[in-house]
């Protein structure tokens, strides 16, 4: 994949010439978008930190002219996944200008709270990076507020959870911050009294992020190209892409053991342990496998799969692995479309990704970015089922 | 870089400052924050009492305003910053407590990571660099990459991004090791490398070239032990064989046998049973080797 504008791997400076000059021009702005994908050529070889600031950058440039539909999850993303609070305060920003508030936002922006309000920051939003040295400037949580601000009475399923805020019982927050909660929570109650939300008269828009978030289409590659993709298991048993995912439906999800974000890697693997307790209980695992697949195979030697597997419940036999590329790494990540990108051989920056394969081994659905839910997996997979009777 | 400490009093480890502590009348923080935030007073009276304000720093507004005020002030005597700088950190050990207080303190330390103060401005990197803070990494790799805009000694440096795995410092490690400023830099740079599964083949080079200090040898052996556990069997095990090297690395590779070798294969190695038995016996072998040689064969002779 190449840039809108056909660089690789630009420095910061070039980066934000790059933004900029996107986001002046109305006919090639629908390309910053672009820029959000982590398998975008322009992180490669940055890492975390670069990788954040440049991200925020282009989300904060989307928000001036009104986030599109095609970068809104990109946005809610953050705001259920992010633990950098920098990218959490740019996405609560870049929310509010999208063209339609969601009572399916709320809860989104109520998550990132929970997840960022104990390592949260100051920023200046208006400068690149956004480190502030200065007690001026704007904090994740503050620009959270807002944002609930800007859903008004869509915001309402949420009130108890703003009251609790407000009322600071743990003191966790600021006196300042519990004031402005008590304030945003009688300034959404003023919105959904006006506009009749007890009647049920308003905020008729999604009440989930169904409208939102699809299982998309996966891709129809051509699978017998990555047949020959050598894995290396838990228990250091060698197999290759043909033999473990021809034969029967499986689900397959990505994760490294040195993810430092706990609501990415270490809850998807967490997630596919109660995935493989849905099959247990139906009898189905026997019917469909399922794999935890490292993005860093290099670190992640067998042992290391094991006990991270191990200490997050993960069912490993014959049907259900863990596993590395040992050969053909770069072949996988462009067969699945790999939302990641590395320094070196180290991750700096993925998505939360999920892969519903057929018999054959080819993708039939993919659920990225947001929480997946067991459930929906599993009744995907176990669509394939009944398609193949 | 002068890193030197210029006789002062340190807040955070100088006998002057826990002789202050403990002479310190107990007094009320609002007593104290009167004395700490008073210029009039000696040195030592206000580093005592800022000692005295750590449980109370986000107690009120104002207390906290003024300790940042006294970090971020370049002409209020440097000990008094560095007994601000203690307090604060004290204080975010109270977790909740201190959330409140979390965005402005960190927005406080960036802006003295560039101090012209040397201990002040180490203290804060680190500090930052726990955090994984972006603006610290970046002037710690700036300074890597041109040392003359270094805030801190290169082996601190690295010591600081070896924090976040994450801190695109490989490839400057890489270069410190290939051309040491010094061998605490170097150090510093194979231990960030540790995490690195690309630098194995740097680790084998070095586990195995006699020249290298001992220290930097078992650095490297432990290196591989994470990153390429089967290479560093076989090495261990050629050490062990080797008639010319040291007993202290022969007692390094003998351990990572014993302990973390692929147990069929050592069992059965009769060469390498055979040797570590000739060890034992042998009067010129230091004892920490013979000791280890017998644990070796406790668990591997059949």
């Amino acid at each position: 994949m190449t840039t809108p504008s056909g660089h690789r791997a630009l420095s910061e400076p070039q980066f934000c010439g790059l933004v900029d000059e996107l986001n002046a021009d109305p006919a090639r702005r629908g390309a910053l978008a672009d820029l959000l994908r982590e398998d975008n050529p322009i992180y490669d070889q940055h890492g975390g930190a670069v990788t954040v600031r440049m991200r925020g950058w282009v989300l904060l440039a989307l928000s001036r002219a009104g986030l599109p539909n095609s970068a809104l999850l990109f946005a809610l993303e953050e705001l259920d996944n992010g633990r950098d609070a920098y990218l959490v305060a740019v996405a609560a920003r870049a929310l509010r200008s999208y063209a339609q508030p969601s009572r399916a936002f709320a809860p989104l922006l109520m998550r990132a709270i929970s997840n960022i309000h104990f390592h949260d920051d100051l920023f200046c939003l208006e400068c690149y990076g956004g480190y502030s040295e200065s007690a001026a400037g704007t904090t994740a949580v503050r620009e959270v507020f807002a944002a609930l601000l800007w859903l008004g009475a869509h915001a309402h399923a949420v009130l108890p959870e703003i009251d609790a805020i407000s009322a600071n019982k743990t003191e966790e927050f600021s006196d300042a911050l519990a004031g402005e909660a008590g304030r945003l929570a009688e300034a959404i109650r003023r919105a959904a009294a006006t506009q009749g939300h007890a009647q049920g008269h308003c905020c008729a828009g999604p009440a989930d992020l169904g409208s939102f978030r699809a299982w998309a289409p996966g891709s129809t590659g051509n699978a017998e190209s990555i047949d020959s993709i050598l894995f290396e298991d838990q228990d250091r048993n060698r197999v290759d892409f043909g033999q473990f995912f021809r034969g029967q439906p499986s689900v397959v999800t990505f994760f490294y053991t040195r993810c430092n974000n706990p609501r990415k890697c270490s809850l998807t693997v967490a997630k596919l342990a109660r995935l493989q307790q849905l099959l247990s209980e139906r009898d189905l695992a026997d019917r469909i496998r399922t794999a935890a697949i490292t993005y860093d195979p290099a670190f992640d030697l067998p042992d290391r799969l094991r006990g991270y597997g191990q200490s997050r419940g993960l069912r490993m036999d014959a049907g259900h692995k863990m596993l590395r590329a040992i050969d053909g790494m770069s072949t996988l990540c462009a067969h699945f479309q790999l939302g990641v990108n590395f320094v070196e051989s180290l991750v700096n920056r993925h998505r939360v990704e999920v892969y519903v394969l057929n018999a054959a081994g080819h993708i039939v659905a993919s659920f990225e970015r947001l929480q997946w839910d067991e459930r929906e997996v599993l009744a995907q997979a176990v669509a394939l089922l009944r398609d193949t009777r | 870089m002068n890193t030197k400490r210029r006789g002062r009093t340190s807040a955070k480890t100088s006998k002057g400052t826990r002789k202050a502590r403990a002479g310190a009348p107990a007094r009320s923080y609002k007593a104290n924050w009167t004395v700490a935030a008073n210029a009039g007073r000696s040195v030592k009276n206000r580093v005592a009492a800022l000692a005295g304000l750590t449980r109370a720093v986000c107690d009120d507004n104002e207390t906290f305003q003024g300790m940042l005020s006294i970090l971020r002030d370049k002409s209020t005597p440097i000990a008094v910053r560095l007994a601000a700088l203690s307090s604060l950190q004290a204080a975010t050990f109270s977790v909740i407590k201190f959330n409140a207080c979390r965005p402005a303190y960190l927005a406080a330390l960036r802006s003295v990571a560039s101090d012209p103060d040397p201990e002040l401005r180490q203290r804060v990197l680190g500090v930052l660099s726990r955090e994984h803070d972006g603006y610290a990494q970046k002037l710690l790799l700036e300074g890597l990459q041109k040392p003359e805009k270094a805030l801190v000694p290169p082996e601190k440096a690295l010591q600081l991004l070896s924090y976040d795995i994450h801190a695109e410092a490989y490839p400057v490690a890489r270069e410190i090791v290939r051309k040491p400023p010094n061998a605490a830099a170097k150090r510093e740079a194979l231990r960030l490398l540790a995490a690195d599964a690309a630098s194995a083949p740097v680790f084998e080079k070095i586990l195995r070239d006699k020249s290298e200090s001992a220290e930097i040898r078992q650095l490297s052996a432990s290196a591989l032990l994470s990153l390429a556990p089967a290479k560093l069997q076989a090495h261990a095990r050629a050490m062990v064989l080797d008639k010319s090297e040291s007993d202290e690395l022969k007692s390094t590779s003998l351990t990572a046998l014993t302990h973390f070798g692929e147990e069929k294969a050592v069992a059965q190695d009769n060469a390498l049973q055979k040797t570590v038995g000739l060890l034992i016996g042998k009067a010129a072998a230091s004892a920490i080797l013979k000791r280890v040689a017998k644990s070796f064969l406790a668990k591997y002779r059949r």
